[in-house]
């Protein structure tokens, strides 16, 4: 149903332009539109979303990106991303897996589970497949609970040193202790431990250096609060955020890239699109810093230290997609689970090493979205979607004229990994075959390397650094960053997250200077 | 029974947290990289823009001609982008005030562009206008904007079958003309029987090279089919089922078809008795839609904005929402249109459209959200619409 709007002319000058219409930039240009701020978004590509997007080929409709989304939670139970698309008045038609999730690890102790969502559900799973295991798996959430207070209080912008030694020490622990020093302390066997860090490639680093709280975090979103789908792929969501800012008089405005951001006196005051000058108090980068400094901004601009801080963090992991629409349904090939993990060792560090070249698959999630979203391809046919990420030293230079045969080699070879690992037969199948590389990733993303994670997550640049520490940070006056390179990291709901409140933040700044 | 708690860890090593940050920082160099390889794989692969110049002129038929880009050195362009066999390019032509593209299959060989040549082949089409536009008038030196290659009519090893029987008609050779030159140079893998039908033994294009082909690689093979003349060395008639089971190969076989819409409609009967998998027949679009709803009205307006302005033009409920803006000046996006590639996806915000049967092939929510592609839509009543053109 086409809305009932009517076309208006476009000003020249904004309270806030949005740089790129990804997960992020849409959030904070639908949060300051309903602050009543008049927004415009330019986006190169032709859709919304960068990674939350879908493609078509054929009868298929794939889900580019999206594996399962956090926090959704239930009408009942909304967890912050319902919360955030009711505030916007967004309504989806979410659509739940009965499991979190299952993991095969090859190898010495490796292992085959399967992980219920719920939190009672998880640990007595834990304890079947690993006795002695379901205290310890239940401290980890309790401390997910103490974790998200100790947020809580950090934010509450009233923060007594005193108190936060006494009242949040085990936050304090958490936040400044990997994964794998936490989940040691607390005593949890070997094995469990592995089941336990079976997510850290939806953070895309090393558990020796993913802080514990973010992981915690993460989990307990997935766990505690019901992970969903939306029925119609990533470009559902990412329509429904559009269509606030539009509705509320934003512009967004597709094919267009930005080519400048406008500054004068170290504060941003504009950009050029099209070739036009347009003018914002505010300006909203949702690519990477780096694309910035390095095209966007005068270099005169861009600081030493700004320079510095991009110079001294790693670009975070690469992906490599293969997604196969075939021409028998779920039930008939015998694929039963939404989403596997695929581990050629039960250790997540070696998992993490291991992808440093082509030559090794260590880490492999597969997903059939026809057992969360059935109807997700016509009647008798389904889809599979295999993922495996990369570190960034695995995608060397490929000549153009070398790289079909390199992709199609690629993923013949995680086909065939599913294939053996699973049981069951994809190849005679395939109607529909799209090959995401981190070329294509770059094409459509513009991140360095195509990542759509951001920054590596480091000891040292975990999510409560980049968050205490973003006033240091912030390299041009007016210029705010926005994305997986931002504070909270990668993720759709963390994302999402991230947009909203640099939004929150720009319209309380404005209207407490003026507009000028 | 252990103790599940992190007592054993230190809870002041949060103050450390920033320092070390900072300290990292310190050390780091104030540089970041120019560029990475993904991305600049991206960048060769995928330029927004081509500049080309025409450096050869062939006369192909009496209503064709083959012409070969280079790239234009004058215009900062110095190497071809690189293509897989079967894609095409976009090339845009203005001319007065409408603007306006065309998709061209490659019919060089994708080594041929690191060699520095495309070659594609216009044939007349009666009342075309970019086609007869480039015939009139690109000679040798004339200058060329083109899109980088694009297209999804590719031969694919993991989802097609070692065997592929071509159906070509008139122009449709273009694509597999090149693919079967890729098999010729070991790029692609695969055997080739192509049926290639033409009107007359005068209208096939591309004649000698295919020959050359078929005679220096046994795994091409070609069949001419001529649908007005009766020859020795020709089938004769339209292609049919029963021509591609004669010429087809033992076993299974994936069916690459490329064409004017009356083949299409011509095969439609045919494929059934071949009983193939629906995976087994790809088809290139190749060919735009000239069918409107029977009630589509003689006129309407077209609100547009593009670029921010706003603009109403009088245009005929009998062409596509493209064709119409294009006729009125308006430069809307377009790569395929044929409906497949979404690049010419605009916010219909009122009125009413037609999209013709199996044309829609827009996103599930972009149906929902009010979003059509109007290289495939007619207007049933005035509308109002955003376009979303590169500048
Ligand atoms: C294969 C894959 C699987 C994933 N699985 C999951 C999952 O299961 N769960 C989950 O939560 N997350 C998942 N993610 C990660 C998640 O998609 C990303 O972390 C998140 O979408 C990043 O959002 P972003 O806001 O940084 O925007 P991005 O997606 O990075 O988009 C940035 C946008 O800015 C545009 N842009 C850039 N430069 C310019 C310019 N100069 N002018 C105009 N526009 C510009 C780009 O075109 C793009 O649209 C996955 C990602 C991939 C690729
Ligand atoms: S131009 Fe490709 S869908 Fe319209």
């Amino acid at each position: 149903m086409p809305q009932k709007r009517k076309l208006k002319y476009m000003a020249k000058k904004y309270d806030a332009i949005v740089i790129g219409a990804g997960n992020a930039g849409l959030c904070c240009a639908a949060t300051m539109a309903k602050n009543g701020f008049s927004v415009l978004v330019l986006e190169r590509n032709s859709v919304p979303g960068g990674s939350a997007t879908s493609f078509r080929r054929g009868r298929f409709e794939f889900e580019a990106a999206l594996h399962e989304l956090a926090s959704v939670g239930t009408k009942e139970d909304p967890g912050s991303v319902m919360r955030l698309f009711s505030y916007y008045g967004i309504d989806i038609d979410w659509q739940y897996e009965k499991n979190a999730f299952r993991v095969i690890a090859d190898g010495d102790g490796g292992y085959d589970v399967t992980m219920p969502a719920g939190i009672e559900d998880f640990c007595r799973e834990m304890e079947r497949s690993v006795p002695g295991s379901f205290e310890s798996t239940l401290a980890a959430f309790k401390l997910g609970a103490k974790i998200g207070a100790g947020f809580n209080y950090l934010s509450s912008g009233n923060v007594d040193p005193q108190v936060l030694f006494s009242e949040h020490a085990d936050f304090l622990r958490a936040v400044s202790h990997s994964v794998d020093e936490c989940l040691s302390s607390l005593g949890m066997p070997k094995k469990a431990q592995d089941i336990f860090k079976t997510y850290w490639p939806y953070l895309g680093a090393p558990t020796s250096e993913i802080d514990f709280a973010h992981y915690m975090l993460m989990v307990d979103s997935y766990i505690r609060k019901r992970p969903a789908m939306p029925h119609l792929r990533s470009h559902e969501l990412s329509l429904a955020l559009e269509e606030v800012i539009v509705k509320l008089s934003g512009e967004v405005r597709y094919n267009c890239p930005c080519e400048k951001i406008l500054t004068k006196d170290g504060k941003a005051y504009g950009v050029i699109a099209g070739g036009e000058e347009i003018y914002a108090d505010a300006v909203v980068a949702n690519c990477f810093p780096d694309t910035a400094y390095k095209s966007l901004l005068d270099p005169e601009a861009v600081s030493e230290r700004a320079l510095k801080i991009a110079g001294a963090r790693k670009i975070s992991s690469l992906f490599f997609s293969v997604y196969l629409g075939l021409n028998r349904s779920a039930e008939e090939l015998g694929i039963k689970d939404y989403s596997v993990f695929l581990f050629d060792t039960p250790d997540s560090g070696e998992q993490y090493e291991r992808s440093a070249s082509l030559d090794t698959t260590s880490m492999v999630v597969a997903n059939c979205l026809n057992c969360a979203v059935p109807d997700s391809s016509p009647e008798g046919t389904s889809t599979v979607f295999i993922t495996t990420m990369l570190r960034e030293e695995a995608w060397g230079d490929v000549r153009p004229e070398d790289y079909k045969k390199l992709k199609n080699k690629f993923a013949k070879k995680l086909i065939k990994l599913y294939e053996n690992k699973m049981g069951i037969s994809l190849m005679p199948y395939i109607e529909e075959i799209a090959i995401a590389t981190p070329a294509t990733f770059a094409r459509y993303l513009g991140t360095p390397c195509g990542t759509p994670y951001g920054y590596e997550l480091r000891g040292w640049d975990t999510m409560l650094c980049r968050i205490m520490n973003a006033k240091n940070e912030q390299a041009v006056e007016n210029l705010y960053f926005v994305g997986a390179h931002g504070e909270r990291g990668d993720g759709y709901s963390t994302t999402y997250a991230n947009g909203h409140s640099v939004g929150e933040k720009i319209a309380k700044g404005v209207q407490k200077n003026g507009r000028s | 029974m252990a103790d599940h708690n992190l007592d054993s860890l230190d809870p002041m090593a949060f103050t450390r947290l920033i320092p070390t940050r900072e300290s990292h920082f310190a050390a780091a160099e104030a540089r970041i990289p120019a560029d990475y390889p993904a991305n600049r794989l991206a960048a060769a692969l995928h330029p927004a823009y081509q500049h080309l110049v025409v450096s050869e002129v062939k006369a192909e038929t009496k209503d064709s001609r083959v012409y070969t880009l280079v790239p234009d050195g004058d215009m900062g362009c110095t190497s071809l982008a690189y293509f897989d066999a079967g894609q095409y390019l976009c090339v845009y032509i203005e001319e007065g005030s409408v603007v306006t593209q065309r998709p061209y299959s490659i019919l060089s060989s994708p080594r041929d562009s690191l060699c520095g040549f495309y070659k594609i082949c216009v044939k007349a089409v009666e009342g075309g206008f970019v086609s007869n536009h480039i015939l009139e008038n690109w000679c040798v030196g004339t200058k060329v904007r083109t899109s980088a290659p694009l297209g999804e009519f590719t031969y694919e090893p993991l989802r097609d079958c070692e065997n592929v029987v071509a159906v070509c008609g008139g122009s449709g050779i273009t694509p597999i003309l090149s693919l079967a030159k890729a098999i010729a140079e070991g790029t692609e893998e695969l055997s080739l029987t192509v049926l290639y039908g033409s009107r007359l033994e005068e209208s096939i294009i591309c004649r000698q090279e295919l020959d050359i082909l078929s005679e220096k690689c046994e795994n091409i093979k070609v069949v001419y089919v001529l649908s007005h003349e009766e020859k020795e060395g020709y089938e004769r008639g339209f292609i049919t089922a029963s021509k591609i089971k004669k010429y087809a190969p033992e076993g299974k076989y994936s069916l690459f078809m490329c064409g004017p819409e009356a083949m299409y409609k011509s095969l439609e009967g045919e494929l059934s008795g071949l009983s193939l998998e629906r995976k087994q027949v790809r088809r290139e679009v190749q060919s735009e839609c000239f069918a409107p709803a029977p009630d589509s009205p003689v006129s309407v307006n077209i609100t547009v904005k593009a670029h921010g302005e706003l603009k109403t033009v009088a245009a005929s409920g009998k062409d596509t929402i493209l064709r119409a803006l294009e006729k009125a000046g308006v430069a809307a996006p377009s790569h395929c249109r044929g409906g497949e590639c979404g690049y010419c996806r605009s916010r219909l915000v009122s009125g009413k459209v037609y999209i013709p049967e199996g044309l829609d092939m827009r996103r599930l929510a972009d149906s929902r959200y009010g979003y059509i592609h109007p290289c495939c839509s007619f207007p049933l009543t005035d509308i109002e619409i955003e376009v979303f053109p590169k500048r």
